[in-house]
């Protein structure tokens, strides 16, 4: 699985994950396209279910760029998020996947470089994991 | 309400093994109230078996689905369409429920849940005993704290040798019922009531006198019924 | 080559730091035109070059962008950088104001931020992207923060070269000096001030020592952006510090040449923040000192944050004020320094030091003031009024922010606003219209039909098209059937772009629409116009961001960045299937607006709005007007308090658009924020007297406290300040007979079950103590005190209290004063810490400073008839605690003076005003949008459960009498909490649906599914 291209999605949060994933792109810091992001006003809006369809789908690994702990602009959405996560990886555990496919970030608007930093890091690990039963599966079907 | 908690994946994913067509049915009553078995928990049960069956390299189809309330058969017809198209069901609902759509479809049908207790919810996301259905309720008398449901030995006239510092023995995480009691009679100006030994309980009603059942004469008359009907 | 228009009046705001914006933005939230200017090449200031900012330790500057369309950004605002104010003449109502901009040598409109030529010449081009390093994603504000480049000319050798570079054609290398005139009606002063060059001091070895930085430097490198990307190191070695030391009053209230006498307000509050934030981010690894003088956290709930600093953070805090710092041999430093109790000075080694350093204006600053002609004060700030802080020595020039005196930002803030509607009151708010029914073509219906999607790659003059090969793109989005248009507009997000794509949309008969092009949040509202104007709903929208988080990410690898393009165009279109038309909830709003309370806040308020010709209904508890200032008779600066009031109450009674209600209390409310109806019942048993308002305004004041301490109600010789004043302005005789008198601060504050600073009491005990002194010179005065919080120009009078042989003697919870009485004698017994022993002081009078509470009663009922927020010791707790200070969370509520938090009368008439022109914002729209991203519950699938009503962070889910949840859209944040934890799945956050973002998940895996 050397050519291996895993496929990640990143739940961002309009106020800052998605706000630190733009800067990286006006600072032109680049990081692999490999991560595609789906914007969602809070990361507390991020549904246990929608991490789960994501792998379902054929997502090798899922995180969710949330405001730093503190900050977010909805009080406390971003730690909902760390539950929800928290309670996705144990399942994941439970099934017998990796739950490192799935994880919590959290950056400020300004953090473009750490967004790029962390999005190569996520995909290296995934890369390591390899791809998930479910792609696995999906592709076969093709 | 009555609580209950997912069962541990593995055990449920056993339970489905030999199946190939699943249909995960909840319940938008005290299940989804303790978020067990509600739309949100059929949705994330399924993708797991969806995620197991991939791993497994197996082709599982798996339906969702959430009823009203499980315990009334009226509402469990309503899964007719749906349980002529699959091989087993999970259901979410409580002890209750899962009978009811047993008896109703000559299918597996599989907890999906452990059904706990009947408790109250202390804040979000915590729910704690508070009754275990005595069929004799005493708490006129016990300043409203339930000594059967919330003392470890379930005893009438407390509290024994194992409560310290109004905790119980099992676990300084538990307070002392009789404590409690004690505390809240005080507070309403009623030791008095503390002196007045209570006679052994009769547990009959308890269950101790076989299975239980409710008739309420003026509902479950047939006279009534055939009327309304006619 | 900027042009600014000449057309047109304006109120011109000079200063593009954070109190300039929230004037400039407040103008044009009240469609009152304004031109704001900044001699910088990019807008900002001071703040955006902080680390984080207290009390929230965050930045949040994007939250004070109004919620405005960019069309009618651009009707009432522009800004211009580089830009100086040369002259000023004329009058207030019509100035003429001469403008000097020098030249960028780049065409704004042309420039794209790209960056060529800053890789090519970065000598000579300069880029601070708006808010470096925050902006320009967190001003969400585009027009404001000029996103574009400039040049220094002399750097450049090769001109010809640097144009080749420039592929939008946006070097002008023959940009002039623009000379400008233009019509004024009044000026808005926020120019800010400097932060002090420690190194000018031979002591403490700032600019000298690699270890010892001033406090703005110590932030920069702890923020992210910063030159160590966020890691706290020594300059010297690069290592971690593990001892820092922080030193206050660095140049600020000494007497030696480089000094100024004042405080700065600031300095105790961002050493506090410095150090928590580096044990947040350090935790135990790092030592925390803080070297003081007095700890002046007189701020809203600031106590508390020096509480939690202490206790939580385990800060260390030495009260001295060091003498020396020396750089050790391996640049560790050496502080030498005296403990207050211990007469040898001690040594101690840190690794780091950190210099408090506080304000001082710029000789840019004082000749501008000469320019505009307007007083400075002795320090150089310019001459406020001693009553109303906003005004200038000259009519028609308002000065708000650091320039008025040092302060924080959520002060600059209140008199940001307060500044602007001042100056706005000159000048009429633009007719309103309503924009969407005169700008917009009705939008056709489009339900039931299947989706006709059109998808369209916009450019920004190559940027995408560099990088991805657009015609493959577009044909890939072709081979879906549902897309009926694809194509591509590649020079810029022109109108005449717009233009095209509107036609194409009418056309096609298109009923979804797909963007390809940057960031969805800079460019939404924009295509969400387009939209509008092509009389398609703008909910119908989606955009693919294919430029920031693609075009610009993956250079290294065109192959892959390509595949990615076609999985989000999928992605997009998967997801604009689902889309609804939505309708954003407008709501007329009421023009009436109603103040509750009739003190000096309330009537300053009401005043100000009905002489814009808002109808005004006062409504005040006791039976006459004046509230709390009846009790006071003058002010530290001397003003005379009893006449002012009567001035207020005279001019509100006679105003034919205030309607005051005395001996009265609101009983009854109803309505949505812009349409309230609330009951108004007067004296004891009458009925309620119906009123309909737009806005509310909460002035309720607070309550003098009169804590049973130090013998106050007991003995006869103990009173409160408020009582000695009455007896200085009535009794001079009896401060004559007096011989002794000892003030004891901080009565019933910065306690246990009261741990706020009250905020006004040191300036009182030392107003006070010089009015007594006035009346009896022989008196003597001694003031046991905590921590003397004389902030900002108090200082002075402090110091001549202290110049006047006043005693100031500190005590600390440890060692509380005692007062008892013997043998018909008040004697007070203290600790004196210089000494190290007790002391007996024989008291004529005893005055306690009490300071103010809560006016508990009334803030509870208020806030359970309005459903407002409180703070944990009872005041009304604002939207945001630094930018929203005067806003309440709910809108449609405004909160000024004491009830907000205890303060002097000055800064009360401040927060009035500033109350006064954030209602008129709401008012001058005539209808306010409440969003259209609002959760809805399905009543059916309920399972009324109260996780939503527990999860919500705003506390507006409630269960209805139909038996299940209801969210009220106008209360709704539209953050979808409740959605995503509701466990009936009953719960839709409306432009966000579950289904939506699945559709988005289906569409990336579509090639497999």
């Amino acid at each position: 699985m050397d050519n291996f291209e895993p496929e990640i999605v990143a739940f961002c949060c309009h106020y800052c994950g998605y706000t630190a994933a733009d800067m990286a792109g006006t600072r032109r810091i680049s990081y692999p396209s490999n991560v595609k992001i789906i914007r969602v006003p809070c990361t507390g809006k991020v549904d246990a279910i929608h991490l789960m369809k994501a792998l379902e789908k054929g997502a090798d690994g899922v995180y969710i760029a949330a405001c730093l702990e503190g900050d977010c602009h909805f009080k406390d959405g971003n730690l909902r998020a760390v539950a929800h996560v928290e309670k996705i990886k144990k399942t994941l555990e439970d099934l017998g996947w990796e739950p490192e496919r799935v994880a919590m970030m959290n950056f400020s608007a300004a953090m473009g470089q750490q967004f790029a930093q962390a999005a190569e890091e996520f995909t290296e690990k995934i890369k390591a994991l390899g791809p998930s039963p479910a792609s696995q599966a999906t592709s076969k079907a093709v | 309400m009555i609580t209950a908690e997912q069962k541990p994946l593995q055990e449920i994913l056993g339970y489905i093994a030999p199946y190939e067509k699943i249909l995960v049915v909840g319940c938008n009553e005290c299940v989804t109230v303790c978020a067990a078995g509600g739309r949100k928990e059929v949705g994330l049960l399924s993708s797991a078996i969806r995620l197991n069956s991939a791993k497994a390299g197996k082709k599982i189809e798996v339906l969702e689905h959430t009823l009203e309330r499980q315990c009334d058969p009226e509402y469990v017809d309503q899964l007719a369409e749906l349980a002529g198209q699959v091989d087993a069901v999970v259901s979410l609902a409580c002890g209750c429920g899962i009978q009811t759509v047993a008896s109703q479809y000559p299918i597996p049908v599989f907890p999906g849940v452990n059904t706990k207790f009947m408790g109250a919810s202390e804040s979000q996301g915590i729910w704690a005993e508070r009754c275990m259905g005595c069929g004799d309720c005493m708490l006129g008398i016990t300043g409203g704290i339930c000594p059967i449901a919330r003392c470890s030995k379930s005893i009438m006239n407390g509290p024994c040798g194992g409560s310290v510092n109004g905790k119980c023995e099992i676990s300084p995480d538990v307070d002392c019922a009789w404590q409690l009691i004690w505390d809240r009679l005080v507070e309403l100006g009623l030791q008095d009531r503390y002196e007045e030994l209570v006679a052994a309980k009769d547990w009959r009603p308890a269950g101790g006198g076989g299975p239980r059942k409710i008739i309420r004469e003026d509902l479950a008359s047939s006279k009534i019924i055939t009327e309304d009907n006619a | 080559m900027q042009k600014i228009k000449q057309d047109e009046k304006r109120v011109l705001v000079i200063g593009g730091g954070v109190g300039g914006i929230k004037a400039a933005l407040d103008l044009s939230e009240s469609r009152k035109k304004v031109l704001l200017i900044d001699s910088d090449y990019a807008i900002g200031g001071l703040m955006t070059q902080l680390d984080r900012t207290f009390p929230t330790n965050n930045c949040d500057l994007c939250t004070v962008s109004p919620h405005l369309s960019a069309a009618s950004r651009e009707k009432f605002l522009e800004v211009s950088t580089m830009t100086e104010l040369t002259s000023l003449s004329g009058e207030a109502g019509n100035f003429t104001a001469t403008l000097k901009t020098a030249p960028r040598f780049i065409d704004i409109d042309k420039c794209t931020a790209c960056g060529e030529c800053l890789k090519k010449f970065p000598e000579a081009v300069r880029f601070n992207p708006g808010l470096d390093p925050r902006a320009p994603t967190c001003m969400r504000y585009p027009q404001a923060t000029p996103y574009a480049y400039s040049i220094d000319m002399e750097k450049v050798d090769d001109v010809e070269a640097l144009k080749a570079v420039c592929k939008a054609g946006a070097i002008i290398p023959d940009d002039t000096e623009q000379e400008t005139q233009i019509n004024v009606a009044s000026v808005v002063l926020s120019v800010g001030a400097e932060m002090f060059d420690p190194s000018v001091l031979d002591n403490y070895g700032g600019g000298k020592f690699d270890n010892v930085l001033p406090g703005l430097e110590y932030e920069r490198i702890m923020s992210a952006s910063g030159p160590f990307q966020g890691n706290l190191v020594r300059k010297s070695d690069q290592q971690r510090p593990k001892k820092v030391a922080w030193i206050q009053c660095v140049g600020s209230r000494g007497i030696n040449v480089d000094d100024v006498p004042y405080c700065s307000s600031v300095c105790c509050m961002y050493a506090l923040k410095e150090a928590i934030v580096t044990k947040e981010r350090f935790g135990d690894d790092i030592e925390t000192t803080i070297f003081y003088m007095d700890m002046r956290t007189s701020g809203k709930d600031y106590e508390q944050y020096f509480n939690r600093a202490k206790e939580d953070f385990g800060i260390r805090l030495i009260r001295c004020k060091p003498h020396t710092v020396i750089e050790l041999p391996d640049k560790s430093l050496e502080i030498t320094y005296a403990r207050e109790e211990l007469s040898a000075m001690e040594k101690e080694e840190f690794d780091m030091v950190v210099l408090s350093t506080g304000f001082r204006p710029s000789q840019k600053t004082i000749d501008l003031a000469g320019a505009i002609g307007i007083d400075l004060n002795e320090h150089n700030f310019a001459k406020s009024g001693t009553i109303d802080p906003v005004t200038t020595s000259k009519d028609g020039v308002y000065v708000c922010g650091v320039f008025e005196s040092p302060k924080d930002i959520p002060e600059t803030m209140v008199q940001a606003s307060a500044a602007a509607s001042l100056a706005g009151m000159t000048l009429d708010s633009e007719e309103w219209v309503n924009e969407p029914v005169s700008l917009y073509p009705p939008q056709r219906d489009v339900d039931g039909e299947a989706p006709k999607i059109g998808f369209f790659v916009v450019d920004c003059d190559g940027e995408i098209d560099q990088a991805l090969d657009i015609d493959k793109i577009l044909e890939n989005a072709k081979t879906n059937p549902d897309v009926a248009v694809a194509e591509a507009f590649k020079l810029s997000c022109s109108f005449e772009a717009m233009e095209k794509i509107e036609g194409l949309i009418k056309e096609h008969n298109l009923n979804r629409v797909v963007i390809g092009s940057g960031s969805p949040r800079i460019q939404e509202s924009m295509f969400q116009d387009m939209l509008r104007r092509a009389g398609l709903n703008p909910y119908l929208l989606e955009l693919v961001n294919l430029r920031d988080q693609n075009a610009w990410v993956h250079n290294d690898a065109p192959a892959k960045s390509l595949e990615k393009a076609f999985r989000l165009v999928q992605m997009g279109i998967s997801g604009v299937r689902k889309a609804k038309p939505l309708t954003e909830n407008m709501l007329p709003t009421s023009q009436n607006a109603l103040v509750v309370g009739g003190g000096v806040t309330g009537m300053t308020s009401a005043l100000e709005l009905a002489d814009q010709g808002t109808l005004t209904y006062l409504v005040e508890k006791a039976p006459v007007l004046g509230g709390q200032a009846l009790n006071l008779s003058q002010t530290i600066e001397g003003d005379d308090v009893a006449a002012f009031v009567k001035g207020l109450v005279d001019k509100v009674s006679a105003h034919e658009n205030i309607k005051v209600f005395t001996d009265a209390v609101v009983a009854e409310h109803t309505g949505v924020p812009g349409k309230f109806t609330t009951g108004i019942k007067t004296g004891a048993d009458s009925a309620c007297e119906q009123i309909d308002h737009g806005v509310t305004i909460l002035a309720t004041g607070a309550k003098p406290n009169r804590p049973a301490v130090y013998g106050l109600g007991e003995l006869d010789n103990v009173m409160t300040q408020l009582d000695l004043d009455a007896v200085l302005e009535n009794d001079e005789s009896k401060i004559k007979a007096m011989e002794q008198v000892v003030m004891i601060q901080c009565a019933g504050s910065r306690e246990a079950d009261n741990p706020n600073c009250s905020r006004i009491c040191c300036q009182a005990a030392v107003k006070n103590a010089l009015r007594l002194l006035e009346v009896n010179p022989d008196i003597e005065v001694f003031v046991l005190y905590r921590d003397m919080r004389t902030y900002g120009f108090w200082e002075d009078y402090y110091k001549t209290a202290r110049d006047k042989g006043v005693k100031f003697i500190r005590f600390d919870l440890e060692h509380r004063p005692v007062v008892r009485e013997e043998a018909g004698k008040t004697i007070v017994r203290a600790h004196d810490f210089i000494l190290g022993q007790d002391i007996e002081i024989e008291a004529d009078c005893v005055a306690l400073s009490t300071g103010f509470v809560a006016d508990a009663d009334t803030n509870n009922e208020l806030c359970s008839l309005f459903h407002l927020p409180k703070t944990e010791d009872g005041f009304f707790l604002e939207d945001h605690v630094k930018l929203k200070p005067v806003d309440m969370a709910l809108h449609g509520f405004f909160l000024a003076g004491t009830a907000h938090s205890p303060k002097v009368i000055r800064e009360s008439i401040t927060q009035a005003h500033a109350v006064a022109g954030r209602a008129r914002t709401m008012l001058a729209n005539k209808e306010i949008t409440l969003g259209a991203a609002y959760a809805t519950v399905d009543p059916v699938m309920c399972a009324v459960c109260l996780i939503c009503v527990r999860a919500c962070p705003y506390d507006v889910p409630f269960i209805n009498n139909e038996r299940h949840s209801e969210i009220d859209p106008a209360k709704c944040r539209g953050c979808g909490i409740c959605a995503a934890e509701c466990p009936a799945k009953a719960i839709q956050l409306r432009a966000w649906e579950d289904d939506q973002i699945i559709a988005k998940i289906d569409g990336l895996f579509e090639r497999y599914n």
